[in-house]
């Protein structure tokens, strides 16, 4: 089956050394966050949402945010997404 | 109602990320809305609801409420209803039980033979429950108690005991009803036939309808009246009259031919077009014709059409001796529609009385019949 994310680290190379199996994030229309591989949840209210990620931690910024779906790797954010911040 | 099924927690705890980290690891959890610092909500799927409320429970954490959605929650609520299970549970007892016993009777067939006896015999006599009833044996128990019963047949229908009854054809007197033979019609007996009962006329007496011909008893030889069926076979001139009034002049009512029309076009009983021309005519009759003006019934416009005949009198002046003949025809018309079942015509004749101005024509039609029926009181 087709991966898009597989398809744009293949085209990359030497996958393992950039470290590019850490996490995903797709933001789709600043309405939904959409994410693989979190670590864990750091902050969360309706303003900011933040989550721990391998070696980082992600920030989201916005308004009238909701963690719609969180599971152990994947947590999907839905709202008005303004910044999403890697620190 | 949803259809996806899903419980939603309602917590109360202070640290809100850390719970939801540990809880995701086991639980994919949805819809998370913190609503303060302390009050947090988020959806599971229905079938993981115990768990992660075990799972709070055992980390001390408040829950405020939990609430479910969904058709599988509707259904194991109306499972779990002990209420309910109870319900039915005795409903089918009930019902089981019951249903082993017969509750009705319905007897078929009977004419003579009364149905109460019957249901009364078979309550009394067998038992109600269903094991142990023995179809055979009622069906042999009804055809020696009865005398009346030629051939019994039973089945069970649900918890009813149908019983198909085939009664024997005895004759009147074996259920005690003796009812005399009567004279349905005027006429002269000429021929007599007892079998059974007493005569109450001889040969050559006239007869009128409703007279006794037969008496359903005999007088044995100590002088007792013994009850009887009343049978024989009577027969006797049966006389068959049928008349005609001639009038030597008469006011004869005919139409002339000329006609008024009166026509109304309306929908839905409103007239919404009428045609019609003056009448003008001293004495008339009048028919009525209504039509409808469209097949369909969408818009059942009807025609109403009057029409009007004039009329007009005249004078008929005949003599009897021109149309004798055709009075005569009248008159015998009338006598033959009066013969009913007649064997055989063994006379016929007329008479003629003159009034002023009016001819009357008695025709007499004589016949050979069998008469005498039994009485319906």
């Amino acid at each position: 089956m087709f991966n898009f994310f597989g398809e744009i680290k293949e085209n990359l190379k030497n996958t393992n050394k950039i470290g590019l199996d850490n996490f995903n994030l797709i933001n789709i229309s600043g309405k939904i966050l959409y994410v693989e591989g979190h670590l864990g949840l750091v902050t969360l209210s309706k303003e900011t949402i933040s989550f721990k990620v391998k070696n980082a931690v992600i920030i989201v910024d916005g308004s009238e945010m909701i963690l719609s779906e969180l599971s152990e790797n994947t947590l999907k954010i839905t709202g008005k997404i303004k910044k999403v911040e890697q620190i | 109602m949803k259809f996806r099924n899903e419980s939603i927690f309602h917590l109360k705890t202070l640290n809100q990320e850390k719970l939801l980290n540990s809880l995701c690891k086991k639980f994919s959890l949805t819809k998370i809305d913190r609503l303060n610092e302390k009050e947090v909500k988020f959806s599971c799927d229905y079938s993981k609801y115990k768990k992660i409320e075990k799972y709070l429970k055992e980390r001390n954490t408040e829950i405020i409420s939990i609430s479910h959605f969904g058709v599988m929650w509707r259904l194991s609520q109306v499972l779990t209803s002990f209420g309910l299970i109870f319900a039915i549970l005795f409903i089918s007892i009930g019902f089981s039980i019951q249903y082993q016993y017969i509750w009705q009777y319905e007897i078929l067939g009977t004419e003579k033979l009364d149905k109460n006896s019957v249901v009364s015999f078979i309550a009394e006599n067998f038992d109600k429950k269903k094991s142990k009833i023995d179809i055979v044996e009622i069906e042999t128990a009804l055809a020696n108690k009865f005398n009346e019963i030629s051939f019994a047949s039973c089945i069970i229908k649900g918890q009813t005991l149908v019983v198909n009854i085939k009664e024997k054809l005895l004759p009147d007197e074996k259920y005690g009803q003796f009812q005399p033979i009567i004279s349905q019609k005027n006429a002269k007996i000429t021929k007599i036939e007892l079998i059974s009962g007493t005569l109450n006329v001889k040969v050559g007496d006239f007869v009128e309808v409703g007279d006794v011909l037969v008496e359903p008893y005999v007088i044995d030889s100590s002088g007792e009246i013994k009850k009887v069926e009343a049978n024989a076979k009577i027969y006797a001139e049966v006389y068959n009259e049928g008349s005609a009034d001639h009038y030597e002049s008469f006011i004869d009512v005919y139409r002339t031919g000329r006609v008024c029309e009166e026509s109304v076009v309306t929908l839905f009983g409103l007239p919404i077009y009428t045609f019609k021309t003056e009448n003008t005519f001293k004495m008339y009759e009048v028919e009525y014709e209504t039509t409808n003006l469209i097949q369909n019934n969408f818009l059942p416009f009807k025609l109403k059409k009057t029409k009007i005949y004039e009329l007009e009198e005249r004078v008929v002046e005949t003599k009897f001796e021109d149309v004798q003949d055709e009075y005569l025809q009248k008159a015998r018309q009338n006598a033959l529609e009066k013969c009913e079942d007649c064997d055989k015509i063994i006379d016929e004749y007329y008479t003629l009385r003159h009034l002023s101005g009016i001819t009357v024509v008695n025709y007499c039609i004589v016949t050979l019949e069998e008469i005498g029926e039994k009485y319906v009181g």
